[in-house]
This record gives C-alpha cells, sequence and structure tokens, in this order.
C-alpha cells in the first residue's frame, strides 16, 4: 500500500479545563439564543400592535377570527366556569359552615371568580383551544410556502395573519372572561340554593355588596369588574402573539406543527400565570 | 458561450455571433484590457451582420436588449457559502432556466430576486432598481412586479381557487367585483382551466397539475413583468410536465414575460429556456443558449447533460 505521507491528529482526552470551556461554550450559546427569541417575541407584539392602527384594515378577516377566537370557544368557556363556580361555592360552604358565615358565600365567589378565576382560567382554556389553533394553522402556512407566497404577492403576513388574530384575542377574550364570571357566579348560586339552603335573594345581594365594596371608576364602572377585564385583554394578546409567533417560526415540516402547538399552550398558560401575579400587582397598587 | 437567438418555435439558431457582454462575464477579471477590447471589436465587425440579424429575431419575439433581472457578482453565505460571485442578466422578455444539482443555491437565487435575502456581497438589480438597500415595505412594493409559482404551488388552502387567483388582485388593485371576476376568468383559461369548474374548488381538491396552473395564474393574476418559477415540473407526471412547459412558453410568446426557472429538469429547460444558467459549487460554471450548452466541451456540464 502506497503510503500518503498523512498523520491523523493525535487527540488524548479532554483536559477539565477544556470540558470545563466546551460547557460553558455551550451554556453561552443557549442564553444567546434564547435571548434573540425572547427579542423576536417582543419585536413581533410590538409590530403587531403599531399595525394596528396602519393600513390596509383586514376587517373581514378580524370577524373571522372573532367567530373562531371568541364564538367557538364560548361552550368550553361557559361550561367551566359554570362548574367553577359550582366547586367554589361547594368548597366554601363547607369551611364558612365552621364559622356560621355560609351567607357570604356569594361574596367569596364573586371575588374569587371576578378578580382571579374566571380571567386566568378562560384565557388558560382558549390557550389550549385557540392558541395552539393559531400556531397550527400559521406553522402548516409556513412549511407549505403559504407565508413566502404572502410576501411574494406583496402582502406583509403580520399585517394580514397576526394583526386579524391579535385584534381579535383582545376583543374576545374580556367577552369570554365575563361570561365566564356570570355563568360562574350563577353556578356559585345553584350550589348556594340548592345545596346550603342560601335564598337566591340574599346570595345576589351578597354578590352585589362585594362588587360595590372595591368602590366605583367614574361613578359607575365597578374597580372589581375594571380588574377583572384588564387581565383578559393582557391574556388575549399573549395568546394570539405566543400562537402566531411560534407559528411563524415552525420549522420541520408537520413535526415542527406539532412542536409549535405543544410549545405554544406551554409557553401560553405559563405567560399566563406569571403576568397574573405581576399584573395582580400592580392592580392592587393601582385599586386598592 | 453565445447567446443564440431563438426561433419562434422555440428553436435556436447555432451560427449566431457571440454577443460581447457574454463575452465579458465569461472572463471578468480581464474587463476593460486593451487587448480584450481590440479583439471584441474585431469580432462585432465580423459578425455585425448576423448579430444585427439575431437581435432583429429577438426583438421578433419578444426579447429586448434591456437588463430587467440581474445578479451582479452576488455572494451569499449562512453558516456556509451558498452563492459565491455569482453574475445572472435576464434581459426583457427571455426565458432563463437557472439549473444545477440539489442543494446548488437555485432556490437562494429566486429568494434573492425577490428580496427575501439579501447578498452579502454584490448587486440585485430588478427594473433598474438595486434591492440591496431597499426596506421591506419598499420590497413588497417591487414584489408587485413579480409573480411567483412555488415548488407546491403554495395556495392558500382556506381559500377557492377563485379566492386564490383573486387574492393579489384585492391587494394590490382597485378593480371591481365584476372586473376581478372577469380577469380570473380570463386568467384560469389561460392556463387551460375551465373556471366555471374549478373556481369554487379548494386547493385539496385538485391534482398536482392543476394546482401548479393555479399558482401560474395567481402569479399572472396583477400582469407582472417577471415570472420566477420554482421546479415547475417537480413531481409530475411527463405529460403535465409538458403542459406546464408549454404554459411558460406560451407566457414568453403570447405576453412578453420574462421568466426565470429554477430546475433540475434539463428537457423542459431546453425546450422553454432561452438561455441556461447551470450552477455548481456556489457558481455559475454555464450560462448560455441551450445549444451553447450541448456543443460545450466541460466535462461538468457535459455529465450534467448526460441524461438528455
Amino acid at each position: 500500500m502506497q503510503h500518503t505521507g498523512l498523520r491523523l491528529p493525535v487527540t488524548g482526552p479532554l483536559s477539565l479545563g477544556q470540558r470545563l470551556a466546551g460547557i460553558l461554550s455551550d451554556i453561552n450559546d443557549g442564553a444567546k439564543m434564547r435571548v434573540l427569541a425572547v427579542q423576536e417575541y417582543f419585536g413581533l407584539a410590538g409590530k403587531a400592535i403599531r399595525f394596528i392602527f396602519a393600513r390596509p384594515f383586514y376587517i373581514g378577516d378580524v370577524v373571522q377570527q372573532m367567530d373562531a377566537i371568541g364564538v367557538e370557544s364560548l361552550g368550553i368557556v361557559l361550561l367551566t366556569g359554570f362548574f367553577t363556580g359550582m366547586v367554589l361555592a361547594l368548597q366554601t360552604s363547607v369551611q364558612m359552615a365552621q364559622f356560621g358565615a355560609t351567607m357570604y358565600i356569594g361574596r367569596l365567589v364573586t371575588a374569587s371568580m371576578v378578580r382571579e378565576l374566571g380571567p386566568v382560567l378562560a384565557a388558560i382554556l382558549v390557550a389550549g383551544r385557540v392558541g395552539s389553533g393559531i400556531a397550527a394553522q400559521i406553522g402548516s402556512m409556513r412549511v407549505t410556502e403559504q407565508i413566502d407566497a404572502l410576501n411574494t404577492l406583496g402582502v406583509d403576513p403580520i399585517k394580514k395573519l397576526v394583526v386579524p388574530r391579535l385584534v381579535a384575542a383582545l376583543i374576545m377574550m374580556p367577552m369570554l372572561t365575563v361570561l365566564s364570571d356570570t355563568v360562574g357566579i350563577g353556578g356559585g348560586n345553584v350550589i348556594a340554593t340548592a345545596y346550603v339552603g342560601i335564598p337566591t335573594g340574599l346570595y345576589w345581594r351578597t354578590v352585589w355588596e362585594q362588587i360595590a365594596s372595591g368602590g366605583f371608576i367614574l361613578h359607575y364602572i365597578p374597580t372589581d369588574f375594571v380588574q377583572g377585564l384588564i387581565k383578559p385583554f393582557v391574556f388575549g394578546g399573549i395568546i394570539a402573539i405566543t400562537g402566531c409567533y411560534f407559528g411563524i417560526n415552525t420549522k420541520g415540516g408537520t413535526e415542527g406543527v406539532g412542536n409549535a402547538t405543544t410549545r405554544t399552550v406551554v409557553v401560553a398558560s405559563v405567560l399566563i400565570l406569571v403576568v397574573d401575579y405581576f399584573l395582580t400587582q400592580v392592580l392592587l397598587f393601582m385599586f386598592g | 458561450m453565445t447567446d443564440a437567438p431563438r426561433d419562434d418555435k422555440g428553436g435556436t439558431d447555432a451560427k449566431a455571433p457571440p454577443e460581447p457582454d457574454e463575452e465579458r462575464r465569461a472572463d471578468p477579471g480581464e474587463d476593460g484590457e486593451p487587448r480584450l477590447r481590440r479583439a471584441e471589436d474585431e469580432l462585432r465587425a465580423r459578425f455585425a451582420e448576423e448579430l444585427e440579424e439575431s437581435e432583429e429575431t429577438q426583438e421578433r419575439i419578444g426579447i429586448s436588449k434591456e437588463a430587467i433581472v440581474e445578479l451582479d457578482d452576488v455572494s451569499l453565505a449562512f453558516d456556509r457559502p451558498i452563492l459565491e460571485h455569482v453574475s445572472l442578466v435576464a434581459r426583457r422578455g427571455e426565458t432563463i432556466v437557472i439549473a444545477g444539482e440539489s442543494g446548488t443555491g437555485k432556490s437562494t437565487t429566486l429568494k434573492l430576486i425577490l428580496r427575501l435575502l439579501r447578498p452579502d456581497s454584490g448587486r440585485v438589480i430588478v427594473d433598474g432598481e438595486v434591492l440591496n438597500d431597499v426596506t421591506y415595505e419598499e420590497a413588497l412594493v417591487i414584489r408587485q412586479k413579480m409573480g411567483m409559482v412555488f415548488q407546491g404551488a403554495a395556495l392558500f388552502d382556506s381559500m377557492s381557487v377563485f379566492e386564490n387567483v383573486a387574492f393579489p388582485l384585492r391587494e394590490h388593485t382597485a378593480l371591481t367585483e365584476d372586473e376581478i371576476l372577469a380577469r380570473v376568468r380570463e386568467k384560469l383559461e389561460f392556463v387551460d382551466l375551465e373556471p366555471d369548474r374549478v373556481m369554487d374548488q379548494l386547493p385539496a381538491e385538485l391534482s398536482g397539475g392543476m394546482k401548479k396552473r393555479v399558482g401560474i395564474a395567481r402569479g399572472m393574476a396583477v400582469n407582472p413583468a417577471i415570472m420566477l418559477y420554482d421546479e415547475p415540473t417537480s413531481g409530475l407526471d411527463p405529460l403535465t410536465t409538458g403542459t406546464i412547459t408549454r404554459l411558460i412558453m406560451k407566457l414568453q410568446r403570447e405576453l412578453k414575460v420574462t421568466s426565470v426557472v429554477v430546475s433540475h429538469d434539463i428537457r423542459s429547460a431546453f425546450r422553454m429556456a432561452t438561455k441556461i444558467a447551470l450552477l455548481a459549487e456556489k457558481r455559475i460554471v454555464f450560462f448560455g443558449s441551450p445549444e451553447d450548452m450541448t456543443a460545450s466541451q466541460d466535462r461538468y456540464v457535459q455529465d450534467f447533460l448526460g441524461g438528455v
């Protein structure tokens, strides 16, 4: 056999320092990727919010998305809202009975539903149903080159795809939450009346007492309502932007679409819960 | 490498003289050398009559001397080099086929022309506008001069065929609904589809060839000056391949549209192309007429044509 004169580089086992440098380099790359992703996420959110007020306005698409996000989610949101109200009344009745204060069930159910459970539960349900749908739809469009097609036809995909979904979510989430709250308080009424024996009139009087106890803004709007509506407005934005972000950044065919939907549900749900805490702090500071 | 004119039937004149512009592109390193210029002048004088005749022929079939798409010494790299010093000119009315093996940067070239990508160096010029420095919003406007046909057609699957073809008209024109309907019917008829039969169908209900034809109809809806095709015949049976090839030729012949076609289907390329650019190893290794390609003594070119 002819000798080529070439030699393989001699490599020994890596020293501790080299291994440490490798690990640090990997951590550095991973951190950079995550920072870039966060930057892109907020970049998309900023552009979408700016484009809400820029022509062209895709009114038809907004209405279509309001139907998909709002009307089609109504059943599941109402059902869970109703049962949440019932279970709240059931649990509080057991606790309140120890102090002989079962007449305040209405107050507790209302405070919990309007301030916390209504907005958060509705948002998490919509994140699962709608957020994943948005990611799957836009992700499929990405892998089948439909988003490239929009670009080549001279249409900005953010204006055409993201803005209508964002606007629809911003409008529909507060509406869904109001309905969820109402049905939840109604569910509490069913348990309070049928199980605990509190008259319906008394239950609704305590509900109103709770609503009025926080005071009013502009004389007529209960503060609790304002708090309860700011949250779903923000959550709606989180759901739409998260779904669109993972949809637009889908890579790798159908498997990529699956990953995009899973990530959307996980990230949107976590973001909702984390943002909820900080938002509550801010709202309590503002409204008490 | 020569720039042979085509006759009306799509054939070419193998005896056509070399065009000075082409010669310069072939050896840019010596551009401007007095000796080369003298040789060029001599060639021009020698073949003046034939050159004039070829230009007349080209003008007759709708090819002007004006460059409408130009890649000038373009290089692009992502994590590895994709294109290196690529130069390419499509004159108004020409059909340029960019051929080459998979992964040689053919589709990337189309993305550069559409300004979906920016080159690292060199210039991309479309209809006199240098795309390197235009903003995203300006690029959206420039793209309206171009129609793009994607490999998988990329029809909007939530819209009917009518809605797909009408989409660019609704976005960029002030046509009334009646005018849009008339334009959609005209374009569908142009691509040999029966409007009444297909207009209400969804893309999922169409065959691969029909999807491609609807894609062409959508691309040409606003009557762009340039049509770009990404693998228009891939995955199609031989008969449908022939139909799509004939359609691209019909667009050039009847509407004088400039076409840039990315394809590795060299048989179709020979039928439709006025010029073929062969990409290999990130560079254009051949750019000339199909006849010149056949006559080329280059080993790689001959290997590439081995299947023809």
